[in-house]
């Protein structure tokens, strides 16, 4: 399979000449298996991107077909979901999968944000695409020739957050965003889930040192443990944080290599930038 | 009265490469006078206002915020606000009074579980909510404040902020007044103007008449132009207008600069300059045409 990023910046987008290498669009990332399933982890303002490009093929004739994970539905993992042109299209199809909250299902929280007062649309019954929404369980399921594991690395009943795991022929990506380890016992599943991942993609938007606050949000050092532990092959880091700079994000990754290269870890790191592409 | 322009684009924040010189963040503008800081809209502007602020050695302790509506290009800033969470701020908002739900519980739903790690509870500023209708008249210190109803869907507010230094009209979300009449229902558009009766007809002309007013003899006005007139013809239902169409309004109502604003998505730097220039060259002598850039500045020459 292969990963591509279209949005990898937290919590807001970011429009910066000193930010565009790295890329200001928030969360979204396209996986395509070996027989061409597409399948889309969370819809922030990368989405709109991503639905640009898939225009030009089957979805810009109403014949496209595609798998969305979503994690949750904090504004930057979803708010890019309702505009573009593919959605709207009759004959596209989306089969969405991602947590209930104890305020609502997924299909009718999405359902509010599309409501007249939020959106033009005027509600998920507009919607030229078919939507079908799966809540998300921890029992496998295929996609094409890909199985599927969820996870849920929340207890906060609200805003369930989900992770991801996808195999193909024996190659794993695992997908960790907005986790909280602070909650107990959330690290040792995450490590679980994460274990032998060819591939993570884990949000790490600051640094221990760095005093923000972030509801709990993990640090970029937890990112690290827990691939180290897992003994994941490559690390990606995403979900930036939206006052840092290309330079800065660079220096960081400059910095966390030397340190793992002096504890001679084997484990590769990468900061997601939009438009990077992977082979997992 | 001085005008700073702090998000220029519609529907969503855009970060790309041919799109920074105008701007990727979506609608706010700051409007200050002897002191007093309005701001309209919440955008992702409203972000870069927030840290423009921080920087000052000593910021306002009172802010009002003009919503024209709560459509998520409009106040997806909002929580990036810093002053909302300084308990010596005060935080006047207006918006639009509807009878299907309040400002304050439409904003507290936007930010709350599921949507945002965020309660109202948390934010430490006094928020106080007025909701105003068509046609509403107020103060803001030295700024007299008029509204008006744009012609978008489920509705949405105009602003005239006028002082003795100038005039701001401010419409970043409306259709023209001709093809389709927005209200609380969502329009079905079948490729062909919906059949229109006569009140609504009647209504669309109002409307016309009421934002011609409202932006009589501006300074500035900034206005919808999202659109390309080729984008108009084929989706009139999203309620926006094109530069030509924006054009007329501000020729129709002889203010001294337009400012088309609300720029779509896909718009690069290069297309926004070729339609400034062909909106210049179509305009009657005396209106500047321009485009929203991030970062403009508008005051009058003294």
């Amino acid at each position: 399979m292969k990963v591509r990023f279209w949005g990898v910046r937290g919590y807001v987008p970011t429009p910066d000449a000193a930010m565009l290498r790295y890329g200001g669009n928030t969360c979204c990332t396209a996986v395509t298996g070996d027989q061409g399933e597409l399948i889309v982890l969370d819809t922030g303002t990368g989405f709109c991107m991503l639905g640009d490009e898939l225009m030009q093929g089957e979805f810009g004739r109403g014949r496209g077909t595609l798998t969305l994970l979503i994690s949750h539905t904090y504004w930057d993992h979803i708010l890019g979901l309702p505009f573009p042109g593919v959605v709207h299209i009759p004959g596209n199809r989306l089969d969405i999968y991602g947590p209930d909250s104890t305020r609502g299902s997924l299909q009718m929280v999405y359902d509010g944000m599309l409501s007249p007062v939020y959106s033009p649309v005027f509600g998920l019954a507009h919607i030229g695409a078919t939507h079908r929404f799966t809540p998300i369980s921890t029992e496998p399921f295929i996609v094409g020739q890909l199985t599927i594991r969820a996870m849920p690395l929340s207890y906060r009943p609200h805003s369930p957050i989900w992770a991801y795991r996808l195999e193909e022929r024996g190659r794993v990506l695992v997908y960790i965003t907005d986790v909280r380890y602070g909650e107990s016992g959330i690290r040792e599943a995450a490590i679980a889930f994460a274990r032998n991942a060819h591939v993570l993609i884990h949000s790490a938007p600051y640094l221990r040192a760095e005093e923000v606050e972030d509801y709990g949000h993990s640090r970029i050092e937890d990112a690290i443990e827990t691939a180290q532990a897992a003994d994941v092959e490559r690390l990606v880091l995403f979900h930036h944080a939206p006052t840092r700079t290309d330079d800065e994000l660079d220096a960081i990754v400059d910095r966390l290599r030397q340190m793992l290269a002096a504890q001679g870890s084997a484990l590769q790191l990468l900061a997601a930038a939009e438009g990077m592409e992977l082979v997992v | 009265m001085r005008v700073r322009i702090w998000g220029t684009r519609g529907s969503y924040p855009v970060a790309h490469a041919h799109m920074l010189r105008y701007g990727g963040n979506t609608t706010c503008v700051e409007v200050e006078a002897e002191g007093h800081c309005i701001i309209l809209d919440a955008g992702t502007g409203l972000r870069m206002l927030s840290e423009a602020l921080q920087r000052l050695p000593a910021q306002p302790r009172q802010y009002d915020l003009l919503i024209t509506h709560t459509h998520w290009d409009h106040i997806i800033g909002f929580p990036f606000f810093a002053p909302l969470f300084d308990p010596n701020v005060s935080l006047d908002i207006y918006g639009l009074a509807r009878t299907q739900s309040s400002l304050r519980t439409t904003l507290a739903g936007a930010l709350s579980d599921p949507l945002f790690p965020l309660q109202f509870d948390d934010l430490r500023a006094q928020l106080n909510f007025f909701e105003i209708g068509a046609g509403s008249e107020f103060e803001l210190g030295p700024v007299k404040v008029r509204t008006a109803l744009a012609n978008h869907p489920y509705r949405a507010l105009a602003y005239r902020l006028e002082t003795s230094r100038g005039v701001l009209t401010f419409i970043p979300d409306t259709g023209p007044f001709h093809t389709v009449l927005f209200g609380e229902q969502r329009i079905e558009w079948a490729g062909q103007p919906t059949a229109r009766s006569q009140s609504e007809l009647r209504e669309l002309a109002a409307m016309k008449e009421a934002i011609l007013e409202l932006a009589y003899g501006a300074d500035w006005l900034i206005y919808d132009a999202q659109f390309t007139d080729a984008q108009y013809a084929r989706f009139p239902h999203w309620g926006h207008s094109s530069a030509s169409q924006a054009r007329e309004i501000a020729e129709a109502a002889q203010v001294r600069q337009l400012i088309l604003f609300h720029h779509d998505p896909h718009r690069t730097d290069t297309e926004l300059d070729q339609i400034v220039a062909k909106q210049q060259s179509l305009a009657v002598p005396g209106l500047l045409v321009t485009a929203a850039f991030e970062g403009m500045e508008l005051e009058r020459r003294p």
